[in-house]
């Protein structure tokens, strides 16, 4: 059965939102999670992501349309000849003006739908209602992150300029500046260590698997992995006041290539292998650097790390990115003979004593 | 690309200095059989670049396993590797 995916509610204040750009098309597969559309309102531009697995088979709005929360912003069908309902494309053929009951009104400010589109059956628009429109559209109560949102209310400098769009990357970096900024409690703390036992151990590790790049990172990250998965605690976000616990371990790792930064992602870390696990983390960085990453090699980072030990910086402290409560922040000075784990992190979730005692333990090699 | 072996170990020598350049460093005097990685004129990240252009430049997408001193540790490794490769072997 095909599938509308709805305009979100952004803001309380705002009944309508503009549709700014399209990332798919008609005959696109996007999977739950996948960024579809930017929606504008006043105050923000919103990603707006699938909420199922689908092919899309018709768009509802174009660029630059205003439409109203709640409206049905296309529709995802499981094949590309899958029909429309003939009942429901026109966005305004639902319950009118009927007044929502309080239980009717949370559900549709959870769902972001707007209760004209809900029909009723009597003249109250009640839970019932609503639950009914969920199952006839295939509407599900949203257990992913909400997606994050970038203030659009500064005022231009008072000095001639010109505003320029900012290219997929630069967006990227924003939203998650934006992020730490305005969710996060992010705080840092640093720990320094003798790093010739991880040295001794990455170096032993490439001899006896003939390895062409050093070991080091990858194996410091896979020890964060194993911690992580010994202390799930780590491995959460805050969503809505509550917190939400990641089950799988989403190891983001930042790659510099050229002049652009991104944060690969090996996803469900927790289940590979030592070597198995070096090879995917190879396999993503090669990605990064020929400019070919899926999105599942982007996204969903759940714990995080970042090496600047090639630029010999002595200290970096990283953004976290959206819905990650640690980034970790390696550094190796040259001729120091000393090297530093650092880590970002929300503490919102985090005590300073959980993230020295992680660290701690990170700094040693594996037994 | 040239895919004559000499040709093919120039190039790669070339890329290798390159890539060393950016790190401020002068390869000029590695050593055909140097282990590359040993060597210290270039850094993992720097290998990680050599291993893509190397991909990219004789058409020859590599498994990760296929990533080893064996294969690519040195610069007369890297040649014979095409060699082999294009040659069916």
């Amino acid at each position: 059965m095909a599938t509308p995916l709805h305009a979100p509610r952004v803001n309380n204040n705002d009944d309508i939102v503009q549709v700014i750009a399209f990332r798919v098309g008609v005959g696109d597969y996007i999977e739950k999670g996948d960024i579809v559309l930017d929606v504008e309102t006043d105050k923000a531009i919103v990603e707006v992501a699938a909420e199922n697995d689908g092919y899309v088979i018709k768009l509802m709005c174009e660029v630059d349309d205003r439409v109203a929360v709640g409206s049905i912003l296309l529709w995802q069908g499981s094949s590309l000849d899958e029909p429309v309902p003939e009942a429901v494309v026109a966005v305004s053929g639902g319950g009118g003006n009927a007044r929502p009951t309080a239980r009717a009104r949370a559900l549709l400010k959870e769902l972001g739908l707007d209760a004209s589109v809900v029909p009723t059956r009597g003249e109250r628009l009640t839970l019932a209602d609503v639950e009914s429109h969920m199952a006839a559209h295939g509407i599900q109560r949203r257990d992913r992150t909400p997606a994050v949102s970038v203030s659009l209310q500064e005022n231009l400098p008072d000095v001639p300029g010109d505003l320029c769009d900012l290219n997929a990357e630069e967006r990227g970096m924003l939203i998650t500046v934006s992020w730490h900024r305005d969710h996060a409690a992010a705080t840092y703390l640093e720990v320094e260590y003798d790093p010739k036992a991880w040295e001794d151990h990455a170096a032993a590790y490439a001899s006896a698997n003939k390895l062409m790049l050093s070991p080091l990172l990858p194996l410091l990250t896979y020890r964060l992995v194993q911690l992580v998965k010994a202390s799930p605690r780590i491995n959460a976000t805050v969503v809505n006041g509550k917190r939400f616990q990641y089950r799988p371990v989403n190891l983001g790792f930042t790659v510099q290539a050229g002049e652009t930064l991104y944060l690969t992602v090996v996803r469900a870390a927790d289940t590979l292998e030592t070597r198995a696990f070096i090879e995917a983390l190879g396999e993503v960085q090669r990605h990064a650097i020929q400019r070919k990453l899926s999105r599942e090699e982007t996204s969903g980072a759940t714990i995080a790390f970042s090496s600047m030990a090639r630029w010999n910086v002595s200290r970096h402290i990283p953004i976290l990115p959206p819905y990650c409560s640690l980034m970790i922040a390696h550094a190796a000075p040259k001729g120091s003979g000393r090297a530093v784990l650092g880590a970002s992190y929300d503490h919102r979730i985090l005590s300073g004593f959980d993230v020295a005692r992680l660290l701690m333990d990170l700094a040693k090699p594996p037994a | 690309m040239n895919l004559d072996r000499d040709s093919i170990q120039a190039a790669v020598r070339a890329k290798v200095i390159e890539l060393a350049k950016t790190l401020g460093m002068d390869a000029s005097e590695i050593g055909d059989d140097d282990l590359i990685p040993a060597s210290g004129y270039v850094d993992s990240a720097a290998i990680l670049e050599l291993v893509v252009w190397y991909e990219d430049a004789y058409q020859m997408p590599l498994k990760q396993e296929e990533i080893n001193i064996d294969n690519l540790g040195s610069i007369n490794s890297m040649a014979d590797f095409v060699v082999r490769r294009k040659a069916g072997g």
